[in-house]
């Protein structure tokens, strides 16, 4: 039973980990606390089942929910967000944006695709017995592939220029600015691979989930939310820990507890948090920063 | 007029009553104060359930519907008693929420609160009927009154008018105060306001707790009318027109928001009733939700400060001038962008 439960739990973490490291590095960067993210990783996740059914290998639906998550919230930033920012909005308005767009989104996903649930066209196939864990195939996949994401995410952000940019502008954009980076175009590669991992989560969440409906993406976003905050804002690696921790708590809770009460651990856990160090466990410091474009 | 539409505008103006109630709550807490309160529906809920298990009576046995804490109680107590509710939730999620976060971490706290209120409620059973909601409510005063259903429906315009009064009396003695500098001071520059003694995080929960005390009442006052409540009806999206509606009609300001509350969740939605009825079921809905999400884009692209802006507070004091020249205006936090 408790192994039965800490491999569901590493299944949840796995997806969660992608999840909530978009969310962050979108976060950290921008300092948008874009609340449409949830809604974005539905719309892919539309998008990758509307490829399978026009015929291709669900697996390609994976990459093809991935690159629109990635293209959508390039274009979301470029033609929504920063113009805003342009004319003068706040990190306050900013919210109300995001969660407009939200909104929005949210409900042309249910009248394009109506109030049902969808069923994911990826089999969980055959049962694998891991050190007396049960996954199935499909589990491990999901596993490896978010392993691999995260691995190869650490790489661009530790090894090249981009990364290296990118962590400048996310500590301080105006400084980063003067000495010589494009922040524009950092930014841009941020939404570009924030929206990547949300794309790739949104799709593993409804593989994992096995159904999903048009507010599946935004009901992810309260362990999403936790994970990050609990790994401290903009904090990557924290990020991964936290998707962990929320992903084993919330799996423990369902196996011993009750299911329905998931979303409600990852909750208390955001505010244990929140209550003790609202900075997270890595971070040293909250700053007060305002939105970058 | 027939009757039915006299059933009906009747029904709208309790609404549109309960709206602008709601609208002043939420005002007091973001317009004045700049505290983005992304659950302010639970605190209408929270009046309501509490209002509606003070009507029902006490919970028998077998009945069909199961809550907690019935009671009898005589007409004005139940909804003083919602108000007191929300007031109670307040201070408990603002004591978590409003401590030294970030106001956007704030605002996210707040969202997932909602999310999780609906969540709690909904499967829950024991506590309030879960998904189905609680039904029957007995209206207050029908069975002494003995009036007519569409009379009856008058003669509760009139009570909600007084308790929008009352309501509004409320805010008004807190806006016009200097309480109300205060809290516009914490949401124009918080350091400054800390800086010159203000007890900022004091202020917010204040502010919060008034509004949440609004909302309490504006929810009793609505299922004491409709007779049911379930978690359907407060999602975080209802959240989100009572913003619009402080957007479209101007924030930090009284008048505009009763003016946003008269125009997007009455005229706007109300108005959509009228239309011919298209597509499959649920369609109209989420156009409807997607067009109250555009009208608070372009209303924040074109007219940020809504129809009826908050007023410019300038203050005249002889020798200040030259010292304020090089300052910036106090209400520029949306102008002013020393980031590019």
């Amino acid at each position: 039973m408790f192994l039965h439960a800490i491999g569901f739990g590493i299944v949840t973490a796995a997806v969660l980990a992608l999840a909530a490291v978009g969310f962050t590095v979108q976060f950290g960067v921008t300092n948008i606390l874009n609340l449409a993210y949830g809604d974005v990783m539905t719309a892919s996740a539309f998008v990758a089942y509307a490829s399978d059914s026009a015929g291709l290998n669900p697996w390609w639906g994976m990459v093809i929910g991935g690159l629109f998550g990635a293209v959508f919230s390039v274009l979301l930033n470029r033609f929504l967000y920063t113009p805003f920012i342009r004319r003068g909005a706040r990190l306050f308005t900013m919210i109300i944006v995001t969660i407009a767009v939200a909104l929005i989104l949210q409900n042309c996903l249910q009248a394009i695709w109506g109030p049902d649930f969808y069923s994911a066209n990826i089999s969980a196939g055959a049962t694998v017995r891991v050190l007396g864990m049960v996954f199935t195939t499909t589990q491990l996949i999901l596993i490896a592939i978010a392993a691999v994401t995260l691995a190869a995410l650490h790489g661009l952000l530790r090894y090249t220029r981009l990364g290296k940019a990118m962590r400048a502008t996310a500590s301080d954009p105006a400084l980063a600015r003067n000495c010589g980076v494009q922040t524009r175009r950092v930014i841009d590669g941020a939404w570009l691979l924030s929206g990547l991992l949300c794309g790739l989560a949104g799709v593993a969440l409804v593989t994992e989930l096995g159904s999903f409906e048009f507010t599946t993406g935004s009901e992810f976003l309260v362990p999403v939310i936790a994970a990050a905050v609990l790994g401290g804002v903009g904090y990557p690696y924290g990020a991964m820990l936290g998707a962990l921790v929320i992903g084993l708590a919330t799996e423990l809770a369902a196996t011993y507890f009750n299911p329905t009460y998931k979303d409600v651990v990852a909750f208390l856990v955001l505010i244990v948090v929140l209550l003790l160090r609202p900075q997270g466990i890595f971070a040293d410091v909250a700053t007060q920063k305002e939105v970058a474009a | 007029m027939s009757l039915a539409w006299s059933f009906y505008i009747a029904t709208v103006l309790v609404y549109l009553g309960v709206d602008v109630m709601a609208c002043w709550g939420l005002n007091l807490q973001y317009g004045y104060t700049g505290i983005l309160n992304f659950s302010f529906i639970i605190y209408q809920s929270a009046g309501a359930y509490t209002a509606a298990v003070l009507t029902l009576g006490p919970n028998t046995a077998g009945s069909f519907q199961q809550y907690i804490g019935g009671a009898n109680l005589p007409f004005p107590l139940p909804v003083i008693a919602g108000g007191i509710a929300g007031g109670l939730l307040s201070a408990v999620v603002g004591a978590i929420a409003l401590r030294r976060l970030r106001s956007d971490y704030q605002a996210m706290v707040f969202l997932v609160i909602s999310l999780i209120a609906t969540a709690v409620v909904t499967d829950d059973v024991g506590l309030f009927n879960g998904p189905a909601g609680l039904s029957l409510i007995p209206q207050p005063m029908s069975t002494v009154l003995n009036l007519s259903l569409v009379g009856y429906r008058w003669f509760y315009v009139g009570l909600t008018a007084v308790i929008c009064l009352i309501v509004y009396a409320f805010v008004w003695r807190i806006t016009s105060a200097p309480l109300g500098r205060s809290f516009r001071a914490v949401r124009d520059h918080e350091q400054a306001a800390a800086a010159l003694g203000k007890n900022v995080t004091g202020l917010r929960m204040t502010s919060f707790i008034a509004g949440g005390v609004i909302a309490g009442i504006s929810g009793a006052v609505l299922v004491e009318f409709i007779s049911a409540w379930s978690p359907g009806g407060w999602l975080y999206q209802e959240t989100f027109v009572l913003f619009t509606a402080l957007i479209v009609g101007g924030t930090a300001n009284n008048a505009g928001a009763a003016l946003g509350a008269l125009l997007v969740p009455v005229a706007f939605l109300e108005g959509s009733r009228f239309l011919p009825q298209f597509g499959p079921p649920g369609l109209i809905d989420a156009l409807q939700w997607v067009a109250v999400g555009l009208v608070t884009l372009v209303f924040l692209w074109f007219r940020p400060r809504g129809l009826l802006p908050e007023r410019r507070r300038i203050i005249q004091v002889p020798g200040l001038q030259q010292a304020r020249t090089g300052l910036p205006r106090p209400f520029d936090y949306e102008k002013t962008a020393e980031t590019r």
